[in-house]
């Protein structure tokens, strides 16, 4: 990024000052993207996005005015400064309560993710990138499974973002992020039976080409693929009536994700998101209260080294630092921003993330997980009497006060007397939040976990945040299955 | 500083630097607008938003290499040097064999009523207003607190390809939806879309979120079973439209359709038919040309429940020995408005129709999610007020129920439509489409376990 755009936000600051608001915060984004698509193993598109703009957010008078540009010319900043200032005040009068941020500790920081030396986003020749591709497309076709994979979809992007943030308060934080993320689909059909199973396939991670193989990603899509083909092949019917689940850290994600981290954010529980992504069962009076079981602990920390939703300091400024959302069963902590802060009197935990220069910063979970506990997975298996191992997921959904949530097993096995049994197909776990963790007695070591990546939706207009979800391995006694 | 830049030098720097790196068929696209936005939640603004942007998109072709660029970083200098890494790019990848060309000129577009608003710079004004009346309304009706989102814009589009397109196009779009609640659980939902602000009935959209709130107190958990349901447009918006919205090649190929080999099979009974018509007055989706400069139009996808056709661009159209029908996305065919023809009943008539069976009339509902896209096995969720109806009358509000069956059983047990035809877009429906109230037969319907 050039001097000149650095001044654009620091006059940015100036003009929010002379026009009295509260508070002004200029985020200035930089990011070049590069996509390849791959349909059926022919590329379908190359394709190279680049975005320069500068978010602008006031608070005066009690209301709040965000505006953003990409024309970097002074005009376009002063318009943008004074439509959020005059917004805000405009706004702000007819409200019976004041918006106000919390405080919080002002820093200055500069910090980076980026890729190895090399492998960088733009550094990696578009053709190795594509031929990375296409090896992985031909190890669907190639590989004898017992089914024939005809519908296959490949998505990489890789992306370099750069950001500058600057607030009426001292805040000054730059960063530079690199990441790399492959979404995949393959559906796998028994040529015999026409039954189907489809495969999601997300992978993401802070860093550059090298993610490909800290993946070990030919040898996962090899596995994946062969098991989808024992799916559509050889499942049987899963079992029905009062039985256990044992889920893996894929399946544990996303209920870390579901039905704690999204309860969990403080704009949802003030009602703020209610039109779009819901509300929320919990409330803040309800922090000290028992959720779950005491081998539940759930964490939620941006500062994991790598990790798709790393970062260090938020899009407020504020520092990161583990947050813990249910730790032993016990709901302790709100993805806060400065504005949800505020309102319940207390102080942020660093969850304000804006996906682009042009949306707002907002409580978001960044990699949450299940910590680890004392179990092999041995140990979780051996006192089994019926019921089944849910390694990965595929349908799911949960309402939006995140309470009654379905969850429906793609890779499951029978597990009956202690033992793993025959593959079952499409088991379901169609049950509430708090049945969910009240049901939790054993989690697995932590040798066992895993992260996987997901985009995660919300706002309005949407934004697509980077995140990570993941754990070990959990029981979960006498799920009622029809 | 950089200097502002003119969005048809944009272009012509383009077409330059396209030419002379030897691009066979390109297509240019600038898309100038203003968007402005505010947002409220518990009766109360809380946050105006306004975004100033300009974009340019590129698709240019080489020897069969397809590649595409979007700038919002808009100095000269960043368009010459990714126009450069598109040609590099291009120079990388393998042919792409599914290319067969964009759409040749020359072209005659057609002229749609309504696409732009020529009181859009006095709504401004007026969108505080607009949004505090619906806030009232829903609170006439019993509602204590309400959320919703509007959302107004104004976009110039300029698109020039090398077979000849030119088009340059004015649009507007108002969006509002409000939810609102009378108790944590008691909800209810209004919408109010379109591209003419005189048409968007703030009042009733808060109205209509405010009484089925009020409606919903009091619910009980349901019952899991098979059901008749009659949709709200929210809802038909979603899952019932969702089988037109399949009818793209694109993702039949890659397995995110359940319409594979269905074209001439009835999919639907004889009171269904629906069109992506991209010249409906006022419509959200509506526009001039697609992404290759091609005219758009309006065409048949179901007629009287027989599949007919799908959406195509010039290539997937080539592909299938058929033309294009004007949806070409930057990469694959994308829906304009999808519209059902209307049925003949009252709201009022769907729910006598259903009296002799289990029924519910679902306003609302979010989370679609697949186990199996190729068949259609989905689920979603009922959110805000869904009712019992009894002896042809809306009776006790019921929660905790999921939708979980196929598209195909839900398109084929499609009993009767009302004759009201509704446009919906909103978060969970970004895709325009126009539908009534829709009475289904037999869906499944499953709950959580405790």
């Amino acid at each position: 990024m050039t001097g000149e755009l650095y001044d654009l936000v620091e006059k940015a600051i100036e003009e929010g000052n002379k026009l009295d608001a509260k508070y002004i915060e200029a985020r200035l984004v930089k990011t070049s993207l590069n996509m390849s698509i791959l349909k059926n193993g022919v590329p379908e598109l190359g394709g190279i996005f680049r975005t320069n703009g500068i978010g602008i957010r006031v608070l005066k008078n009690g209301g709040l005015g965000f505006a953003s540009f990409n024309e970097m010319t002074k005009d376009e900043m002063k318009i943008a400064v004074a439509f959020a200032t005059k917004m805000a005040e405009a706004t702000g009068k007819k409200r019976r309560k004041r918006i106000v941020f919390s405080d919080e500790e002002v820093h200055e920081a500069e910090y980076k993710s980026i890729g190895a030396n090399g492998k960088r986003p733009m550094e990696v020749d578009t053709e190795e990138k594509i031929l990375r591709l296409i090896g992985l497309d031909k190890i669907l076709t190639e590989l004898q499974t017992g089914a024939i994979i005809p519908y296959r979809f490949f998505q990489m992007i890789d992306q370099t973002e750069e950001k500058y943030l600057l607030t009426n308060e001292g805040a000054k934080i730059k960063s530079e992020i690199d990441l790399i993320q492959l979404f995949g689909l393959a559906v796998a059909v028994n040529p015999n039976t026409g039954s189907k199973e489809q495969l999601m396939i997300q992978k993401g991670k802070a860093g550059g080409l090298e993610a490909f193989d800290f993946w070990k990603i030919e040898e996962y899509i090899e596995k994946e693929v062969k098991t989808l083909g024992k799916i559509v092949t050889e499942a049987k019917e899963a079992p029905k009536g009062v039985i256990d689940y044992i889920v893996g850290p894929n399946v544990i994600g996303i209920m870390c994700h579901e039905n704690q981290g999204h309860p969990s954010e403080g704009d949802r529980i003030l009602g703020r998101e209610g039109a779009q992504a819901g509300e929320s069962y919990l409330t803040k009076e309800m922090i000290g209260e028992r959720i779950g079981s005491e081998n539940v602990t759930i964490i939620d920390d941006s500062t994991l080294e790598g990790s798709y939703g790393f970062y260090l300091y938020d899009d407020e400024g504020v520092k990161a630092k583990p947050r813990y959302l249910l730790k032993k069963g016990i709901f302790k902590n709100i993805l806060h921003n400065r504005e949800s802060a505020a309102f319940m009197e207390t102080s942020s935990t660093a969850a304000a993330r804006a996906i682009g220069y042009n949306r707002e910063p907002i409580p978001r979970m960044a990699n949450t997980y299940l910590e680890p506990g004392d179990f092999s997975f041995e140990e979780m298996i051996e006192d089994v009497k019926l019921g089944v191992l849910m390694q990965n997921f595929t349908e799911w959904n949960i309402d939006d006060r995140r309470y009654q949530s379905k969850y429906v097993g793609l890779e499951a096995y029978l597990i009956e007397n202690g033992e793993i049994k025959h593959l079952v197909r499409r088991p379901n776990i169609e049950t509430t939040t708090p049945k969910l963790w009240g049901s939790v007695d054993a989690v697995a070591k932590r040798d066992l976990l895993e992260f996987d990546a997901a985009t995660c939706g919300k706002g309005d207009p949407m934004q697509g945040a980077p995140v990570y979800h993941g754990g070990s391995f959990m029981r979960i006694r006498n799920v009622e299955v029809r | 500083m950089p200097e502002k830049i003119n969005v048809i030098n944009m272009i012509e720097l383009s077409i330059n630097k396209l030419n002379e790196l030897d691009f066979a068929d390109y297509v240019i696209e600038t898309q100038r607008s203003n968007r402005s936005q505010l947002r409220f939640a518990d009766n109360q603004f809380t946050v105006a938003k306004n975004w100033a942007s300009t974009i340019l998109g590129v698709f240019a072709v080489k020897e069969s290499r397809t590649v595409a660029t979007q700038i919002e970083d808009l100095s000269a200098e960043t368009i010459n040097s990714s126009i450069e890494s598109l040609a590099k790019l291009a120079g990388s990848l393998p042919k792409n064999e599914n290319y067969m060309g964009i759409s040749d000129g020359p072209f005659s577009y057609p002229n749609i009523e309504h696409l732009a608003d020529p009181d859009f710079l006095e709504f401004h004004d007026k969108s505080i207003d607009n949004v505090e009346s619906a806030i009232r309304a829903a609170e006439e009706e019993g509602a204590k607190r309400s959320a919703g989102v509007l959302l107004w814009d104004v976009t110039e589009r300029n698109l020039r390809s090398s077979h000849g397109a030119l088009v340059k196009s004015n649009s507007t779009s108002f969006e509002f939806s409000i939810r609102s609640f009378v108790d944590e659980k008691s909800s209810g939902s209004g919408v109010a879309v379109g591209r003419l602000s005189s048409k968007l009935n703030f009042e009733k959209a808060g109205r209509d979120a405010g009484k089925i709130a009020k409606m919903s107190v009091g619910g009980i958990n349901g019952e899991p079973g098979k059901y008749n349901v009659i949709l709200s447009p929210k809802v038909a918006g979603d899952i019932i439209a969702a089988t037109p919205a399949a009818a793209n090649p694109f993702n039949v190929e890659i397995g995110l359709s359940w319409l594979k080999d269905k074209i001439g099979e009835k999919i639907g009974p004889d009171l269904v038919t629906v069109y992506d018509d991209a010249l409906l007055p006022n419509g959200l989706g509506s526009r001039v040309c697609d992404d290759e400069g091609h005219p758009t139009g309006r065409n048949m996808i179901v007629e009287n429940g027989i599949l007919k056709g799908f959406i195509h661009n010039t290539s997937t159209a080539k592909k299938v020995g058929t033309t294009s029908t004007g949806n070409a996305g930057l990469v694959f065919p994308q829906n304009s408005n999808i519209f059902f023809e209307p049925g003949d009943q009252s709201f009022e008539e769907l729910l006598e129709i259903s009296k002799d069976k289990p029924t519910l009339y679902i306003t609302n509902n979010w989370y679609t999610r697949f186990t199996s896209y190729v068949d259609g096995v989905f689920s979603t969720i009922p959110r805000d007020g869904m009712f019992l109806v009894e002896n042809g009358e809306i009776k006790q509000p019921v929660r905790e129920l999921r939708i979980t069956d196929t598209m195909l059983n839900i398109f084929k047990n499609i009993k009767a439509m009302s004759k009201e035809n509704i446009q919906i877009k909103t978060w969970e429906v970004p895709q325009p489409v126009f539908i009534p109230y829709v009475l289904v037969e037999d869906v499944n319907l499953t709950a959580a376990t405790s």
